[in-house]
């Protein structure tokens, strides 16, 4: 007996038409249903950040999501940032910054980093820190973290 | 800042690591991303009694649950201990009692998690309740309830242990008690760690799959490949030979995962059904499937001369390794003299078990928690002889030759520069600002050792491509690539270093306890020497010259006075297939000599004398890492140890109520955040060693030691309260501020005269 839904949304700009369960998480679709795996289950509540994805201009941590409630709706993840294979100035800030270690976090700790240069192309330190306060990283105590999005913004500003 | 002033193309050079981009862009595989056709998920039932027999175990009515495919419980599986440390004192599944809330006690593998999951909801299981015991201090009482009545038959048991205690160490010299007795003072203290859980990003996962001929594919998050193999052939009772382990990229592990946490559900579940099975932890397991850190209590007792001279140390120390004996006894008990020269100690420690969790490794286990006493201790004596903590450091610090804890005498190291360091750039001695304060700590560790080997050969074209067996963590494929290029004078770009899986790379050791770059790195430098030899030989027939007048550099081999008389290392690679065979280097080394790693570190805080509040403004460290192979990625290190060190300082604390962990989640289990930290400021001394690749030292763990210390320290600068037990949070602070109690450590004196045989 199955209980499940069709959905329809646009993720980094494909449309899909998918079968869920209304119980099922933006995250496990993203990633079982997709296999988008580049967003990470670090926590699912809610606490780490690593799903972090941006749902028309907003970062919203994708585990505490219903994927029933994308309906419609334009999902950008990790995996939609590299335009013609070009690495977004926010991944590439964190390649060569350091940004990146065992790289768990990098993918939402990423799409905190770019959702805070569309609102804000010229953030400071304190802004960095207040916009990848959701996101937990252990590696790298967030000092070359901050140092690749503030990097990123000044490369995009030119 | 770096005083690296070398002028080689690959050696202290801040290369990106080498997997960088494909981490940026969600494209590298940790083991949750694997999806094999017609997989089953696993799940696995913990007990939920503290200290309990096992009455029965009944898996009926979850038999019975469509989608269901297979339940295991510890009849159904070999019956064999094993052991996380000298003791096999643990088995895969609970068979005739529980020691602790959330150990394993049946594995359910279904089509899909919510099924597996509801599966184990019907396993009923009958407990008798035992009466438990959860503080380690409770635990040494001779009445005391014991953890494990059949300690004895264990295979490991050893002289001093009985009861609850599972090892005993001590460590003698001199003459301790005349030492005391001609001290001018003498001071105690008794410190007290808490529970700290690794917080790796990435819970623990694995797929297994038993292919028809019967082998065991494992792809799975860990740090130690082949010592996760040789358990798993235990518990699963088959030849090695027959397991295949493939690390995935790592998710942070911090020791977590250097021994077997989650591995053996789904093998056995996969040999059950013939299907490929797949666990991934919940957050919430992260506390149950692998242990972490469990209390210390340190006490000391040092006896200095008024010149502040450090003549004597008493150190005694009680580790609490939950249910079963984990690490951190003797790498914790062996810094409790700190990185000074005390010619007179008496050292006893003692592991304890109690009904928790088995304590795991957590970044040098146990060394953070002594340092914390060891480190607080040295300023409390400072204080009260009227001494400034940085002059009563130096007078008492190692010196070259000075004999080490670890047998023979200290070598070459920078201990002194890193002090000196930290003064010029903290401008110390400095009287800060009413409320707040500056506080110092140092830390030691030795470069890690261990079986290490690798395998280097020459590709037709002249790039390299290099095997290791190691698991890299932080970016050491890298720094072997920079190794490689180094001895071979080529682009790091022009090597390529493989994955691996232990079918494929030679044996070595596990990536922890700061173990890679020094003794795996050396693996690589000897393994790419000795196919460099070959070349050169195969040069020296080509340019007709003899090989000691030759050089390797620039992607080729050339007469050294005339740099035009050359062969690329293409053309040698290419004619060594039809004359020597084609070039294959290979180094396999077992121990490295013991090379030192010191650091000293300063906080500056703000105390808010109204809520208790402590906020770090600064926060400063100084290490020696021999020769910088790469400094981002050494700096990187260093930024995550001290924010870890921090954490470890301030919120973070596993709350164990009679055996129960009240806060196993990140809500509650609290990791500094982006905004609770400053950027580190780094100094990089490097003072190279004497055997590491290039110099190099090691560099992953002191940095997570002196943060308690630090700004323990620097808390009673600013304000004159003194904390002595971890976490140093805001109402233990106020307690103190308002001159109320503060949980203390103490060890009954009865207890503590015990301790000291």
């Amino acid at each position: 007996m199955s209980t499940k839904h069709v959905l329809s949304t646009t993720v980094n700009g494909e449309p899909y038409e998918v079968l869920v369960e209304p119980f099922c998480s933006l995250l496990d679709m993203l990633r079982d249903t997709l296999q988008l795996t580049g967003t990470k289950k670090g926590c699912d509540e809610g606490d780490c950040g690593a799903c972090t994805v941006i749902i028309d201009n907003k970062t919203v941590t994708a585990c505490m999501i219903l994927a029933l409630d994308v309906q419609d709706k334009a999902i950008t993840t990790v995996e939609g940032l590299a335009q013609d294979r070009e690495l977004h100035a926010v991944q590439a800030a964190f390649v060569e910054h350091g940004g990146v270690q065992c790289g768990f976090c990098t993918p939402g700790l990423i799409m905190s980093g770019v959702g805070l240069l569309r609102e804000n192309p010229n953030p400071t330190e304190a802004d960095v820190r207040f916009a990848i306060g959701g996101n937990l990283c252990r590696c790298t105590g967030y000092s070359r973290v901050v140092k690749a999005v503030l990097a990123a913004a000044e490369h995009t500003r030119g | 800042m770096s005083a690296n002033t070398n002028t080689s193309k690959n050696l202290g050079k801040s290369y990106p690591r080498i997997d960088a981009a494909d981490k940026v862009s969600g494209r590298i595989q940790y083991a949750s991303d694997i999806y094999l056709p017609g997989m089953l998920m696993c799940k696995v039932l913990k007990s939920p009694k503290v200290h309990a027999r096992i009455v029965r175990i009944d898996t009926s009515r979850a038999e019975q649950l469509p989608g269901v495919r297979a339940i295991i419980t510890g009849k159904d599986v070999p019956d064999a201990y094993f052991g996380n440390g000298a003791v096999h004192d643990k088995r895969i599944l609970a068979r005739d009692k529980v020691r602790y809330m959330g150990e394993p006690i049946a594995a359910v593998a279904a089509v899909d998690e919510i099924t597996a999951h509801e599966a184990l909801e019907l396993i009923d299981v009958t407990y008798t309740d035992l009466p438990a015991v959860t503080d380690p201090l409770d635990a040494m009482r001779p009445d005391a309830p014991l953890v494990h009545d059949n300690l004895p038959s264990y295979r490991g048991f050893a002289e001093g242990m009985g009861g609850n205690i599972c090892t005993t160490l001590s460590n003698d010299r001199g003459d301790v008690d005349a030492a005391f007795a001609q001290a001018d003072h003498i001071f105690e203290d008794t410190f007290r760690s808490q529970g700290i859980n690794q917080g790796y990003l990435e819970a623990m996962a694995c797929v297994a799959n038993v292919d028809p001929s019967g082998r065991i594919h494992v792809w799975t998050s860990t740090q130690a490949p082949y010592q996760i193999r040789a358990t798993l052939a235990t518990v699963v009772d088959c030849p090695l030979s027959r397991l295949r382990i493939i690390p995935m990229e790592m998710g942070g592990g911090f020791g977590a995962k250097l021994r077997l946490c989650v591995e053996a559900y789904p093998v056995l579940l996969s040999m059950r059904t013939g299907k490929p099975v797949k666990l991934i932890a919940t957050r919430e397991e992260t506390f149950t499937l692998s242990g972490f850190r469990l209390p210390t209590i340190v006490y000391l007792k040092t006896g200095v001369m008024q010149d502040g001279k450090i003549v004597a140390r008493e150190a005694i120390s009680i580790f609490d390794m939950g249910a079963h004996l984990g690490a951190g006894v003797q790498s914790g008990v062996s810094h409790t003299l700190g990185p000074y020269n005390i010619p007179n100690f008496r050292m006893r420690s003692y592991a304890v078990y109690t009904n928790k969790i088995w304590a795991g490794s957590y970044r040098a286990s146990g060394v953070a928690d002594v340092t914390f006493a060891v480190e607080s201790h040295a300023d409390i004596v400072a204080r009260k002889l009227g001494m400034d903590p940085w002059e009563f450091r130096k007078r008492n610090a190692f010196q070259k030759g000075d004999l080490a804890i670890q047998g023979g005498t200290i070598p070459t190291n920078g201990l002194h520069e890193t002090m000196d360091a930290i003064k010029t750039h903290m401008a110390l001695p400095r009287k800060s600002e009413a409320g707040t304060g500056i506080g110092l700590a140092m830390c030691q560790w030795r470069s890690g050792s261990g079986p290490s080997t690798a395998s280097v050969s020459i590709q037709e074209d002249g790039t390299v491509s290099l095997l290791t067996g190691s698991v890299d963590i932080t970016g050491t494929d890298t720094v072997f690539a920079q190794i490689a290029a180094e001895t071979l004078g080529i682009e790091v770009s022009q090597v390529v270093v493989a994955k691996r899986d232990t079918d494929l790379a030679p044996f070595t050791g596990p990536s922890g306890g700061s173990r890679i770059t020094y003794s795996q790195g050396k693996a690589v430098q000897m393994a790419t020497e000795a196919a460099k030899a070959q070349l050169v030989v195969l040069a020296a027939g080509l340019l007709d010259a003899q090989p000691q007048m030759l050089t390797c550099a620039d992607g080729g081999v050339h007469v050294t006075d005339d740099p035009d008389k050359r062969v690329s290392l293409a053309q040698l690679a290419r004619h060594s297939v039809a004359t020597s065979g084609p070039i294959i280097g290979t180094a396999s080394l077992s121990a490295m000599p013991f090379a030192p790693i010191f650091s000293t570190q300063a906080a500056e805080v703000k105390v808010d004398r109204e809520t208790g509040n402590v906020r770090i403004l600064r926060f400063a460290q100084a290490q020696d890492v021999g020769t910088a192979i790469n400094p981002m990625a050494i700096e990187g290190q260093i930024d995550g140890g001290v924010v870890q060190g921090i954490g470890r300082a301030m919120s973070e604390e596993v709350v164990i109520q009679d055996g129960e962990i009240l806060n196993p989640s990140l809500t509650t289990y609290l990791m500094p955040m982006a905004a609770d930290v400053p950027t580190i400021e780094n100094i990089l001394v490097e003072v190279p060693s004497e055997d590491g690749p290039f110099g190099a030292r090691a560099v992953a763990e002191p940095p997570g030691f002196g943060p308690p210390a630090a700004i323990a320290n620097a808390i009673e600068d600013a304000v004159g309260v003194r904390l002595k037990t971890l976490p140093l949070s805001a109402d233990k602070v106020l307690q103190a501020l308002r001159g109320e109690a503060v949980a203390a450590a103490n060890i009954d004196p009865e207890l503590l005269q015990r301790l000291r045989r």
